[in-house]
């Protein structure tokens, strides 16, 4: 077929298992799980894409993709349903010759090379499908058009003691890039990468040919790919980053992310501005029922909810059940939730479709320095009638 | 589908004041989220229905705004699926008196209509109901007209379109139109069920004697002659009618009952609306939200009892709201007391401002004001 040319296409990559996120990935990709009362985390790579003007997006998908799938459907929620371009769930596939499942981030893009020429990019912007935090790609593919790079990969500054868990760019003064160090012992600055790569098109699939016909590689961008291109004099840019930005793939963290858009000054606000929203699907739920005896402070609220208990300092989901009586501190309550009469639930992720049964007790208190140990309870269990759950205990 | 549907968009428009000054009584926005029509939109959606007709007469850019591409109720735009029939579209001004007169209008919409069966419905009764049923048991007992009503609605002041008195046998005994009557009568909840042919012959005959009016010159009348065989549907769920602004004031306040809240939505139904991409509502460290329904994208620091808040209120805090119904994007500022107010979308209320109405005479504000 003949494609008009575009620009930039986006792959994104979301077939990870997520493991680090225990019982919430069991039975459902990480770039599903639900996030911040009323989206999924792959929503804000996606309405990221659609916000900074770039309209065909592939989304890579492998373990458990079903949810996942359903959930993108024909990508109408974030503007993605075209004719030409919009969004296309990319699984691995049967071929004529070899079938192979993805074996790692550059080989999955490498089985969709077919998918990227189609419409003939300049670009291809890499991305991932776990971390949460607003960012306009055209400024990024502007800066990489106009240094007329080969790659550019997003950087932000992290504390240097933490440096050495990251990949790390070392840079020139104008912004390339002369060494990559991934999770260096000494690292020589703390500009870490975000995952977030643009290639020319023209370079990306040379070099990933001959990634694959490279029995040693481990077919990563990170490890293999980017090194190889930079070692082969290849011009490569460091892109500094300033907002936030957050790797949602612990428990911890996701935990944290999820707290961190609470408060009079969040460390990330949701709003911004009109151009800048974050889409997801919509389910048709009623707006939420608050009840004369439901204390309600520092927390989102999300639709078709009902409360009558109380509720500080939490993330409650659409659809969500908080009856009288009940205690939510400091927790992520996923969607369609329901908690009984004289539930406590504090520090802790409830999954979806969870029944919290009366007088049950999940999680604990801590003093503000201790380690906080997050609770957490899967997709649709049931935490039965007084039963505890430790803090920490996850389940 | 053996069902058709016909929704008129802007029955009661007069009688709703400053409400529907500047849109169909269809796009009144309603409980948080909705807009009137989303109600008997979703329950011909529900009901497996998919070829509907929206009769406009004025102000309906806000209501193909809000129904988009109707892609939220699963529906489709296009002849044979979801159509709007707009004045100029009918070749007519706009003008005309009745039901019967729109539906003349529609008439060839009505002709190249395949379903042997069509629902009429106004879009000033919000309800959950499967028409399904209702045509079941209209097929069943073989009656040329079913009118929809419920009981406990007349209160021998309230005027109803059409009122039903049945005898012991549960045959019609009785029926008056524009009538406040009194305990015994069933109210018309404005939908009606019968034969597409049917209907295209009582317009055809009707409006060739200058008659126009549905019920009264229709339904009434060929009664009366004995020429139709009348009966109707008794809906036993939550059916709440807004006719007029204090009505539509009290059914939203009635959403604070979980008994109409769980008969509308979680009775086995969805109500689709248009989204908005909202993030979920903010609690801030000095709400004190009692009795409200929240609605996505509100920003709470204040108080408020009581009330509807809509999509995107901004309550700031030592702001009070009481009794309240308060539409999308409004912006409530500190020190400002409000009680028994309606406050049309994006109305701004400034610091210190007091609004008092009376519990049956609301205070209404109007969209884009400020106080």
């Amino acid at each position: 077929m003949n494609f008009q040319k575009k620009h930039c296409v986006a792959m994104l990559l979301a077939g990870g298992q997520g493991s680090r996120l225990m019982v919430l990935t069991e039975n459902t990709a990480k770039p599903a799980v639900p996030f911040g009362g009323k989206y999924r985390i792959i929503d804000f790579p996606l309405s990221n894409c659609v916000n900074s003007g770039i309209n065909t997006v592939g989304i890579l998908t492998q373990y458990q993709p079903l949810e996942l799938n359903e959930y993108i459907g024909n990508g109408q929620p974030w503007g993605l349903n075209r004719s030409h371009g919009g969004v296309q769930v990319l699984p691995p596939y049967a071929r004529s010759k070899k079938s192979e499942w993805y074996k790692g981030t550059a080989n999955a893009i490498y089985q969709n090379i077919g998918f990227i020429e189609r419409y003939d990019p300049e670009n291809v912007l890499i991305l991932s499908g776990d971390h949460i935090y607003r960012m306009d790609y055209a400024a990024m593919l502007r800066f990489h058009t106009e240094k007329n790079a080969d790659c550019t990969i997003a950087v932000r500054k992290v504390p240097m003691e933490e440096a050495s868990r990251f990949g790390i760019m070392n840079t020139n003064d104008d912004g390339s890039i002369y060494e990559f160090e991934e999770k260096p012992k000494k690292p020589k600055s703390n500009n870490a990468s975000m995952g977030i790569y643009i290639f020319k098109w023209s370079v990306l699939k040379k070099f990933l040919i001959a990634d694959e016909e490279d029995p040693k590689s481990q077919n990563d961008f990170g490890k293999n790919v980017i090194p190889a291109i930079l070692n082969a004099g290849h011009k490569l840019y460091a892109y500094a980053f300033q907002g936030y930005w957050k790797d949602v793939g612990t428990i911890s963290s996701l935990w944290e992310a999820n707290m961190e858009l609470l408060g009079e000054n969040p460390e990330f606000d949701i709003y911004g501005d009109s151009k800048q929203k974050i889409y997801a699907r919509n389910y048709a739920m009623p707006s939420s029922y608050i009840d004369r005896s439901a204390q309600i402070s520092n927390s989102f609220i999300a639709e078709g909810c009902e409360v009558f208990g109380t509720v500080t300092h939490s993330i409650i989901s659409t659809g969500c059940t908080v009856e009288k009586d009940v205690v939510v501190e400091d927790s992520v309550i996923m969607p369609n939730v329901t908690i009984e009469s004289g539930a406590i639930i504090r520090h802790a992720i409830v999954g979806e479709g969870c029944k919290v049964c009366h007088n049950a007790i999940i999680g604990g208190r801590f003093a503000p320095e201790e380690t906080k140990e997050i609770s957490v309870i899967g997709k649709d269990k049931v935490v039965e009638e007084n039963q505890v759950i430790k803090p920490g205990e996850i389940c | 589908m053996k069902m058709m549907g016909i929704i008129f968009a802007n029955i009661y428009d007069s009688s709703l004041g400053q409400l529907t000054n500047k849109r169909t009584m269809a796009s009144l926005p309603f409980g948080g989220r909705y807009r009137q029509i989303d109600f008997c939109l979703s329950n011909m959606a529900n009901s497996g229905m998919d070829h509907i007709g929206i009769i406009t007469r004025f102000n309906y850019q806000s209501l193909m705004n809000h129904i988009g591409s109707a892609q939220e109720w699963d529906l489709e735009l296009g002849e044979g699926k979801l159509e709007f029939l707009t004045p100029f579209s009918m070749g007519h001004n706009g003008s005309y008196r009745g039901k019967l007169d729109a539906l003349n209008s529609a008439m060839i919409f009505l002709q190249l209509a395949t379903e042997e069966y069509v629902v009429l419905a106004d879009s000033g009764v919000l309800c959950a109901i499967d028409y399904r049923k209702v045509l079941d048991e209209h097929i069943a007992s073989g009656r040329d007209v079913t009118v929809i009503t419920k009981a406990g609605i007349s209160n021998g002041e309230k005027q109803l379109d059409l009122a039903v008195l049945l005898d012991e046998e549960g045959k019609v005994k009785d029926m008056a139109v524009d009538y406040a009557a009194d305990e015994r009568y069933l109210a018309s909840m404005g939908a009606f069920i019968m034969k597409r042919e049917k209907l295209i012959e009582a317009v055809r005959e009707s409006v060739a004697r200058s008659l126009y009016h549905l019920e009264r010159d229709f339904i009434l009348r060929s009664f009366y002659k004995g020429e139709l065989n009348v009966g109707v549907y008794q809906f036993q769920n939550v059916a709440l009618f807004n006719e007029s602004p204090e009505e539509y004031y009290q059914s939203n306040l009635a959403l604070l009952d979980s008994k109409v809240r769980h008969s509308l939505f979680r009775s086995g139904n969805t109500i689709y609306t248009k989204v908005r991409n909202e993030v979920p509502a903010n609690f801030g460290e000095n709400a004190q939200i009692d009795n409200c329904i929240v609605g996505d994208g509100c920003v709470l620091d204040g108080k408020a009892e009581h009330s509807v808040l809509f999509r995107g209120v901004d309550l700031h805090k030592g702001a009070s709201v009481k009794d309240c119904v308060i539409m999308q994007d409004a912006v409530i500022e500190e020190g400002a007391e409000l009680e028994y107010c309606v406050l049309d979308k994006l109305v701004h209320v400034t610091k210190g401002a007091k609004l008092r109405g009376m519990p049956n005479h609301p205070v209404i504000v109007e969209r884009g004001e400020t106080v």
